[in-house]
């Protein structure tokens, strides 16, 4: 898992040896943080025991993060351009019809997320105060999910231009992207072993919801 | 929070069997309740099934779980329901909600930890066959051998329990309950539920490969427990044609009678000697072979039985209990259960019935006759012989799975039209009365 999660990294733009490092000691740190708030919870670790960890002082650690906050979103960053890249570098699944297509991306990120449940379900938690950058009003998360929210546009453009569903625009984008936060909620209090409810579940969805946006289902 | 989607789902199909519900009673049940278990005009009802059961059939195919294996059940079960719908609910024997590629592969992974194409030599991503719980591939392994992959649909088992859940709210089992106790969708839900366990199935595949070793004839398949799960099951390749399939090569009457009298050892071997019985007998379970040979697959649904069961069934083709008041006694308790008596009505009706359709059909002469299974004097007989059963409310638990193998056990002979000497089969391995 931790192999796998060094090799999904974003495609970043060209830059400097700078850039790059500083990207590499982003890393580290949330690599450091990620392991502490499994061990310890989001809450009980502290920004010091990061840096530690991280082999950094603390001081240095808020030129990065100024917040835990800032750390998960930078999490999120890194796993939602994860999913983008894998996207593009996966035949099977760019080929797939749209069910299987939306299943697998979804899917993938779940298991992506796997390791880090505890983690999330703070987060989300978190994300539920207005004043947070976690929240879903906070720009700075705004402007990371647009990232995402292009690329499910793209998708299903993609779907659109092969008849498979009528043309939807921004807001299938935005639909599939409240779809998959469902998702996720009904994930992190699945109970049931392996988690196979939530795979039904989004088995059953992802198919009906192809069904309704095939029969034009927004007209009605 | 836990519950609120599968309620949902739980909501949905339970909307749905209010609709099931309104055509059942509406028209089907009710109906068939008053005129069909009487059996007049034939033709007036058969018209008026054939559109009912086209709807029912609609509304189980989109309920999945348990409510389609009920369907399948009662299809190859006691003929509660009329021929139409029976031939309707039989389609749906091999029918499940297929997976793409990437569930099956999840499935497949989070079961064992690695992806098919990692396991073996080659994966067939399209499944060959619909399972009703999952689906089966074909695959290779690494070594070369040809097996079989079993994949689970995922939560069948929450799934089944709702729709139980959901039949008991709706209504539908109260229905049921004119020709059906409670206690008998209980054990039917017991041996569905069963059905989702593969680690289960795996062990009793194991155990029938063992105990049918004395017949040379039968092949078991072999269980690779390293690509096996709960949810995964991985078995060798069992060469053989299903029914349909195999009855388009046009096999001769001699190979007919042969494989016919082969399944009814098979069948009475397992009842008798094994007591214990592979309790699914749809014709796609059954793999024939010009050879002779009988390969035996999906043992999912598995029934050991207690021995004074055994002994009762046995009195049916002994009929020792027409001269001995205390194996009639007994007979009726194991049954009926203790609290009828055996001198109640409707004990003896059964009884009778039990005992013209036997002689009837399985003679206690010293030799008697082969018996002609494409004969549809026989199928009426057993119909007949179900229907009073039936009305008499005759079904105990313990006998469900033993005469829904039985039923299909005709059925499979009489689709092949076989010729088969039944009685001096079943004597062979008969038990001692006592």
């Amino acid at each position: 898992m931790k192999a796998k999660r060094a090799r999904a990294s974003t495609r970043p733009p060209k830059r400097g040896k700078r850039a790059e490092n500083k990207e590499k000691t982003k890393r580290a740190i949330l690599h450091a943080a990620l392991e502490l708030f499994a061990q310890n919870g989001f809450y009980q670790t502290t920004t010091s025991a990061i840096s530690r960890k991280a082999g950094i002082a603390e001081g240095t650690l808020f030129n990065y993060f100024e917040t835990k906050e800032d750390l998960a979103l930078y999490f999120f960053e890194q796993e939602l351009a994860g999913i983008i890249e894998w996207y593009h570098g996966n035949r099977r699944v760019e080929a797939a019809p749209l069910p299987e297509k939306l299943f697998a991306i979804i899917h993938h990120l779940l298991e992506r997320l796997g390791p880090y449940e505890d983690f999330i379900g703070a987060v989300y938690l978190r994300a539920l105060r207005p004043t947070s950058k976690l929240s879903p009003l906070s720009l700075q998360a705004q402007e990371q999910n647009l990232r995402y929210l292009r690329f499910l546009r793209g998708l299903l453009d993609e779907a659109a231009a092969d008849d498979e569903i009528p043309r939807l625009g921004d807001f299938g984008a935005y639909a599939f992207g409240l779809f998959q936060l469902a998702v996720i909620t009904y994930w992190l209090q699945d109970r049931s072993a392996d988690k196979e409810q939530t795979l039904a579940l989004l088995d059953r969805c992802s198919k009906v919801a192809v069904a309704i946006l095939k029969r034009g289902g927004w007209e009605w | 929070m836990v519950n609120k989607p599968s309620r949902a789902g739980a909501l949905s199909r339970g909307f749905r069997l209010g609709k099931l519900g309104l055509t059942l009673t509406g028209s089907y049940l009710g109906y068939q309740a008053q005129n069909l278990l009487l059996g007049e005009n034939e033709q007036r009802q058969h018209r008026f099934q054939q559109a009912s059961s086209q709807r029912v059939r609609q509304e189980l195919g989109s309920l999945k779980g348990a409510v389609m294996k009920l369907g399948q059940f009662l299809s190859l079960q006691t003929r509660i329901l009329p021929e139409a719908a029976i031939r309707e609910l039989a389609a749906l024997q091999m029918q499940a909600p297929p997976m793409h590629p990437t569930l099956a592969r999840a499935r497949f992974k989070t079961s064992l930890g690695r992806l098919p194409e990692e396991v073996f030599r080659s994966f067939d991503e399209e499944p060959f066959a619909a399972a009703s719980l999952g689906q089966v591939h074909h695959a290779v392994t690494r070594a070369g051998e040809k097996v079989a992959v079993k994949i689970q649909y995922p939560a069948m088992r929450q799934a089944i329990e709702s729709d139980f859940q959901t039949l008991r709210t709706a209504g539908f089992a109260a229905r049921l309950s004119g020709h059906l106790d409670e206690s008998v969708i209980r054990e039917v839900e017991r041996g569905i539920l069963e059905e989702t366990d593969y680690a289960k199935e795996a062990a009793n595949v194991e155990f029938f490969a063992k105990a049918l070793a004395p017949l040379d004839f039968v092949r078991v398949p072999k269980v690779l427990r390293e690509f096996s799960s709960d949810r995964v099951l991985t078995m060798s390749h069992v060469p053989g044609l299903r029914l349909q399939d195999f009855l388009e090569t046009r096999p001769s009457q001699n190979l007919r009678d042969k494989l016919g009298e082969r399944l009814t050892r098979l069948f009475f071997f397992q009842l008798f000697r094994v007591q214990a019985l592979h309790a699914d007998p749809h014709p796609g379970n059954y793999l024939l072979n010009d050879d002779g040979a009988i390969g035996l697959v999906d043992f999912g649904c598995v029934k050991h039985l207690k021995p004074e069961v055994v002994r009762c069934y046995a009195q049916f083709w002994s009929r020792e209990w027409v001269h001995d008041p205390g194996l009639y006694a007994e007979i009726i308790r194991v049954i009926f259960g203790p609290k009828v008596s055996p001198a109640e009505p409707r004990a003896r009706r059964c009884m009778n019935e039990i005992r013209r359709f036997y002689d009837e059909f399985h003679p206690l002469d010293k030799a008697p006759k082969p018996l002609d299974l494409a004969d549809a004097k026989f199928m009426d007989g057993l119909a007949r012989l179900a229907k009073v059963l039936v009305k008499n409310k005759f079904l105990s638990p313990e006998f469900v799975f033993l005469s829904r193998t039985e039923s299909g056990m005709c059925n499979l002979l009489h689709i092949l039209q076989a010729r088969v000497a039944t009685t001096q089969i079943a004597r062979q391995w008969m038990p001692a009365t006592r």
